[in-house]
């Protein structure tokens, strides 16, 4: 092999793997228009964030409120219930109530039980899930499994003294 | 660790086999021209409109009160939902330019010829598969357009003699273009795809058992055929590049050149646009079509139109191959019938004013004249070049030809004593 | 190569069939060049949504949608009235009332620009277009008897002055339609350039590889 054709496959070489770069970094550029599609579109996004009145709950009541298309519960707590809330923990996952809720008269938490995801139902003591039994007292504590966990709790801020907006905004 | 899968697969599957036999090793004629390109690049498209049109699906809704806000809905509200939709529209606008530059190679080179037959063939049930899959997509997005160019399609079917209108409301399941229609349009745009995979997967199967064939329409002696790695695979992707340079420029700056203006209005049932004309790459068909003063007439000159390309091998009856580089007549028969098929393709796009019926007709008897003319074309032109004498170049061929052959019969015959 | 060259002017004019047939109806609009700014979007949002929507909805267009043009969300409270955010521009009301008034429902404008040929052009000059008859009677020279009400009263203004600012007005209105019928056409331009610029190149380093492979062949 002369020295001009080995200076030649040495470019070529070159020029190959430069190509496959460039083309392997187009081909996966062209990927992100399909994988993005598959997002949540503009109209989905924008229902990210509910708005609720805390007018129309009065105390004692509780209001299902959907976010993101999951059941939220928004109870005005009276002050025996709050005050027993602060008292009382869970012996599965232990939580102090001032941590569960902003202002302690709101408790707001997402209603899909810990367990499997169904919606629980409300009892006088908290709620209880249909499927398999698990219970929650008022500050969405679990009292008693399966769930293994406390009701999460959705990001929100009171952005009115009666205006309550759920979602990151 | 690559190095071990792979054994490990290919003491199973063979791939490496398949692999150098099927694509970087594939003996392949080393003067094949850009013409060439075209089935690969409609390859390509045919995978960019199952791409796209596969996640344009999970948006869309096949139903009447529903799909024109759904392509509204993917066209403002999805993510890249635009470019999906304008990937697709114009995919299937580009996916007829190549398959026609695709064919007009196959008939100028006369490469349709034996042992090809099968080929042609193959790829005339994948145009009409093709045609039908674009003719189902386009009422999907349910604008005037749409809605009407199904209406006036699926009423060709009437023609069927006897029982006409029966077939018309079977195949619309409804009395006019309806939700129910739409509904099975769509289910059938998305399954028609996977039989034109099939069939491409049979196009390919015959390619590989008889070979490419090349401009000079022999088969060349074995010393002119190359592996197709690394020259043809930075060949066609050249050629790949080019055609989505070309691609891209009508996506994002030229996105609603194919896509007629009335079909941004939603499907009226009750009010026909002024003037209805279908895609453009049906207008030649359409034009044909409109030619024939009979129904009946019309629909069967129309898909007479399509299926004679079939008769081809049999209507080219001269000895010397190679199409129109050998055959100064073959050539000007061909540049004749392109030129007509552009000429049938303005008078399908205008309204049927006198004139352009008359010029319809006339074109549509050039159109079936070249077909019926062949025969005796082609055998008096044989004669006459026979006579003047061949040139050194065809004498050159044929001879490489018949080498080729007889090699490949001595190679065939150890293999069969061997056995 | 070159013995195929007529074939593709062949197929080059099967291509300008299509593009003559676009092209002659909207010939005879005027040629005024529709900038897209995001003031004339706005002023032309402005006027659509005070002057258009008592007849015509826009469907396809909600009011959050007006965030991108360059509105503020204090704006867009302002537009939207009563009207949920989320909401499309769209009122049924609208659809009962010209229905009983024209006996006709009048066409939605979200795609109305993409509906016409000529697009914005042809917004601009139907707006501009009302001319008064010998008789007293106001018409619409590209739309003769049309049933929109000349709503710059264009046909009523004489003086010079006064229709440069209707007119105005009226490429403003063809400006915001062409957008609410095309939101992303901004977007799809500048991938564009990114787009035809990286295949320009790649195009080239594959002309480049093609070439320096087949090299190898020559003279063999």
């Amino acid at each position: 092999m002369s020295e001009q054709e080995l200076e030649d496959r040495e470019r070529r070489d070159f020029l190959g793997k430069v190509t496959a770069a460039v083309g392997g970094a187009g081909a996966a550029a062209a990927c992100w228009p399909f994988i993005s599609s598959m997002n949540p579109a503009t109209n989905v996004l924008s229902k990210a964030t509910t708005e609720i009145e805390l007018s129309m709950i009065p105390e004692g009541e509780t209001k299902t409120v959907s976010w993101q298309g999951k059941p939220v519960f928004v109870v005005h707590r009276s002050p025996d219930q709050i005050a027993a809330m602060s008292k009382s923990n869970s012996r599965i996952d232990p939580q102090p109530d001032e941590e569960r809720a902003k202002k302690s008269e709101w408790l707001v938490v997402v209603g899909i039980c810990t367990h499997l995801g169904c919606v629980p139902n409300k009892t006088d003591k908290g709620w209880s899930c249909p499927c398999h039994g698990s219970e929650y007292d008022l500050s969405g504590r679990v009292l008693k499994g399966p769930a293994p966990k406390n009701l999460e709790l959705p990001p929100y801020d009171f952005v009115a003294d009666d205006k309550l907006l759920i979602g990151k905004t | 660790m690559a190095r071990l899968v792979i054994s490990w697969i290919d003491r199973r599957f063979p791939l490496t086999k398949f692999i150098k036999h099927e694509l970087t090793e594939y003996p392949t004629p080393r003067n094949l021209n850009y013409w060439w390109n075209f089935g690969f690049l409609a390859g390509f498209v045919l995978v960019l409109q199952i791409i796209s049109g596969v996640f344009l699906a999970m948006h869309y809704k096949p139903d009447a009160l529903l799909a024109f806000a759904s392509i509204e809905h993917i066209m403002r509200e999805v993510n890249y939902g635009w470019l999906l939709r304008y990937l697709h529209s114009t995919g299937a606008s580009a996916f007829f330019v190549v398959i026609f530059i695709h064919m007009a190679r196959t008939l100028y080179y006369g490469t349709y010829r034996a042992p090809r037959e099968l080929m042609w063939w193959t790829g005339q049930v994948l145009l009409v598969l093709l045609m039908a899959t674009a003719f189902m997509g386009y009422l999907l997005p349910w604008g005037q357009m749409s809605y009407w160019g199904a209406q006036v399609i699926t009423n060709l079917f009437g023609a069927t003699p006897m029982i006409g209108d029966e077939v018309v409301v079977w195949l619309r399941g409804d009395f006019v273009v309806g939700d129910a229609t739409i509904n099975r349009f769509f289910v059938l745009h998305f399954l028609f795809p996977f039989l034109i995979c099939g069939m491409v997967l049979i196009h390919l199967v015959a390619l590989h058992y008889v070979r490419s064939s090349n401009p000079s329409g022999f088969n060349l002696d074995a010393k002119d055929n190359i592996p197709f790695h690394p020259y043809f695979t930075t060949k066609d992707l050249f050629g790949l590049g080019v055609f989505l340079v070309i691609f891209c420029f009508f996506v994002f700056f030229y996105p609603e050149f194919f896509i007629e203006s009335e079909n941004n209005i939603p499907a009226d049932p009750l009010n026909t646009p002024a003037h209805i004309v279908p895609e453009w790459y049906f207008l030649p068909f359409y034009a044909i079509l409109r030619a024939i003063p009979d129904m009946l007439g019309g629909v069967v000159a129309m898909v007479l139109s399509i299926l004679i390309f079939t008769a081809m091998p049999y209507l080219d009856r001269s000895k010397i191959p190679g199409g129109s580089r050998y055959r100064p007549a073959y050539r000007i028969l061909f540049y004749v019938f392109v030129v007509n098929v552009a000429v049938l393709a303005y008078v399908g796009a205008q309204p049927p004013t006198d004139a352009m019926t008359l010029l319809g007709r006339i074109a549509t008897f050039i159109y079936f004249g070249v077909f019926l003319l062949l025969p005796f074309l082609s055998k008096h032109e044989e004669k006459w070049l026979l006579e003047r004498g061949l040139s050194r170049e065809v004498l050159d061929l044929i001879e490489g030809e018949e080498s080729h052959e007889r090699r490949r019969k001595a190679t065939a015959r150890r293999e069969e004593t061997k056995r | 190569m070159r013995a195929m060259l007529p074939s593709l002017m062949a197929l080059l004019c099967v291509m300008s069939t299509y593009d003559l047939r676009a092209a002659s109806p909207s010939s005879s609009l005027a040629d005024v060049e529709l900038s897209h700014e995001s003031e004339n979007l706005k002023r032309g949002a402005q006027f659509v949504l005070s002057m258009c929507t008592g007849c015509h909805n826009l469907t396809y267009v909600k009011y959050r949608e007006l965030l991108r043009i360059g509105f503020n969300h204090q704006e867009v409270a302002e537009l939207k009235g009563d009207n949920d955010i989320n909401a499309p521009i769209f009122s049924p009301d609208i659809v009962e009332m010209t229905k009983s008034l024209f006996g006709l429902v009048p066409p939605d404008l979200s795609l109305i620009a993409k509906a016409r040929e000529g697009k914005g052009r042809y917004i601009y000059t139907l707006l501009t277009s009302y001319h008064q008859n010998e008789d007293g009677s106001v018409d619409n020279s590209v739309f003769p008897g049309i049933r929109m009400p000349d709503v710059l009263s264009y046909s009523s203004t004489t003086d010079d002055q006064d229709r440069k600012v209707l007119e105005e007005q009226a490429r403003d209105a063809a400006v915001f339609l062409e957008w609410t019928a095309d939101p992303h056409a901004n977007d799809r331009r500048t991938m564009g350039y990114y787009v035809m610029g990286y295949l320009i190149v790649f195009t080239f380093l594959l002309w480049f590889l093609k070439r320096r492979t087949w090299s190898q062949l020559e003279g063999k």
